[in-house]
């Protein structure tokens, strides 16, 4: 069997990685679309603006504890 | 080539100015450090989708992974394509944490997960070293391949590449390398479509193509090349290549620039769909390029040089200039995020570390200068890039991914790590995967990258085991103390 002229093995290479690369977008449709799962940042202020001169936002962990 | 070909000067010199004046327009939309670093966090699905797309695609991927099929066949997808897809669907199944962690580069990461601000500008140097690296050697296969393409001298033409992306980078930021980006990732995918889409008609079908090219060399349509790959280098080659989508800088700095999870997630999951696709077309133009050249008496003895001669001897002059303009969409698309990454960091990771209080505007300026100085910095090095340079780029891959992979994308996961277990594991993975890759590679038969990643495993655990149990002596000794002086 000669899919497209290949050898098989190389044809389900291909395949796995047009499959491999198209993992985020089955996920996202299922999930997000079908199943119309929250994204977690729904509700305002829950992705805190950041710092700009890198100060650590106020819940961050103090240097040098454990986490 | 005896001189520059007319039509293909006249479609760069338009692209250029087109660049330019999306550039001026973008520009005028930059007016904070925050839009200049990251879009002002504002961008949406479409222009993160295919921003991300145009960066991802490099001169070296058109010329290299074209010219890698026409000298060993399809088995780059075994191992490099593969992991490059698999990484930008990994890099999906994080991103919703990450985005929300709000970080703006992989140091901000580091040190949220190490718990020490010292990490920015050390995991910022790694980063600085790592992208400017890359972007000479960008600099240095565009300015090849433009060159063979126009006849304009390297020299020139290498100069000419770099001032354009440098003075639109630095003028408006990643909104200016963003629009561009959209512009240059359609042009990409489409001209590669096109090229195919002539190739199969001029050869007969993909079916005829792929016998064709199996006829040349049965190893050419075989997954490990005819057994030329060991698995473990097969696997090894996957490991880097996966693990350099989560640790390198401009990834992060575009997830940081989505307006949501919900937008950082959709570029990611759109990207790997469209990228896997075209990659896969891409590889099949490789083999179509090795038949069509072989087939007409036009074999080259530098495969690098396949593409070119394929663009400028073989296709009619339409389908070159088409061809032209995505190589030359695949370059500038890519030199200018890696540029403006690389100016970032040293603003944002290391200046703003040593000088906490400066003003925004004063940022701004310090990313604008760092901007400009390192891409004319990167552009004088690719004029005659020294041995130290090409063998160091060599090393990039390895350490990113051996350093940083497990023990960060973990600590994200593991809250209750240490901090310093993060740490001893970074440090242990880019000492033994650097080690490893400089003697030779490998350790006996275990290649570079599995060593690197395997001591990064190894002190994670161990270093967090052996400081867990310190920590419960500590408060067991604590509550001992306590409980003696209450009595």
């Amino acid at each position: 069997m000669k899919p497209l002229g290949l050898p098989l093995p190389m044809f389900l290479v291909f395949a796995i990685v047009i499959l491999g690369g198209s993992l985020g977008l089955i996920h996202y449709l299922i999930v997000h679309v079908l199943l119309r799962r929250p994204f977690g940042d729904e509700v305002p202020g829950t992705l805190p603006r950041f710092a700009i001169r890198g100060e650590r936002p106020t819940t961050e962990p103090s240097e040098g504890g454990s986490r | 080539m005896n001189g520059p070909n007319p039509y293909f000067l006249a479609a760069f010199v338009l692209y250029v100015i087109l660049l330019m004046a999306i550039a001026v327009w973008a520009a005028r939309r930059t007016k904070t450090v925050m839009d200049f670093w990251v879009f002002g966090q504002k961008m949406g699905p479409v222009l993160a989708t295919w921003s991300l797309i145009a960066n991802f695609v490099s001169s070296v991927s058109v010329i290299g992974f074209t010219g890698a099929v026409y000298a060993s066949g399809y088995s780059l997808m075994t191992h490099t394509i593969l992991g490059l897809m698999l990484g930008v669907s990994g890099l999906y199944f994080v991103v919703g944490l990450v985005r929300r962690l709000n970080v703006l580069t992989f140091p901000d990461l580091v040190a949220r997960v190490t718990g020490r601000q010292a990490a920015r500008p050390l995991a910022g140097s790694v980063l600085l070293l790592s992208g400017w690296l890359y972007l000479v050697m960008q600099l240095v296969g565009a300015g090849l391949l433009v060159t063979a393409i126009t006849g304009v001298p390297y020299q020139y033409m290498v100069w000419i590449i770099g001032i354009v992306f440098i003075l639109y980078t630095a003028v408006g930021g990643l909104v200016s390398v963003a629009w561009t980006d959209l512009v240059q990732g359609v042009i990409m995918v489409a001209s590669v479509v096109v090229a195919l889409a002539y190739m199969l008609v001029d050869l007969g079908g993909l079916t005829e193509i792929n016998t064709r090219f199996a006829e040349m060399n049965p190893a050419f349509v075989d997954p490990t090349g005819g057994g030329q790959l060991s698995w473990l280098v097969i696997g090894a080659t996957f490991l880097a290549f996966f693990g350099t989508l989560f640790t390198e800088q401009d990834m992060l700095i575009r997830i940081a620039a989505t307006k949501d999870v919900r937008t950082a997630k959709i570029h990611l999951a759109a990207s790997g769909a469209i990228l896997s696709v075209f990659y896969s077309l891409l590889i099949l133009l490789g083999g179509a390029t090795a038949v069509a050249l072989v087939g007409s008496g036009m074999g080259v003895d530098n495969p690098d040089a396949a593409f070119p001669t394929l663009i400028t001897q073989y296709v009619p002059t339409w389908i070159g200039v088409a061809l032209v303009l995505g190589v030359m969409s695949a370059i500038l698309s890519t030199t200018d995020t890696r540029l403006h990454a690389i100016g970032m960091t040293v603003a944002r990771d290391i200046y703003s570390y040593f000088r906490p209080n400066v003003s925004d505007a004063h940022l701004m300026r310090v990313s604008r200068t760092a901007t400009v100085l390192l891409g004319l910095l990167a552009t004088a090095a690719a004029m005659n890039p020294p041995g130290t340079i090409i063998v160091l780029y060599g090393f990039r891959a390895v350490l990113l991914t051996s350093a940083f992979l497990i023990p960060v994308y973990v600590a994200i996961y593991w809250t209750a790590l240490d901090g310093r277990a993060v740490l001893a594991a970074i440090i242990a993975g880019a000492v033994v995967g650097l080690g490893a890759q400089i003697t030779g590679g490998s350790i006996g038969p275990v290649p570079a990258t599995f060593c690197g990643v395997g001591a990064a495993v190894a002190l994670l655990l161990l270093s967090h085991w052996v400081l867990g149990s310190r920590r419960k002596q500590e408060v067991a000794l604590a509550t001992v103390a306590a409980d003696e002086g209450v009595s």
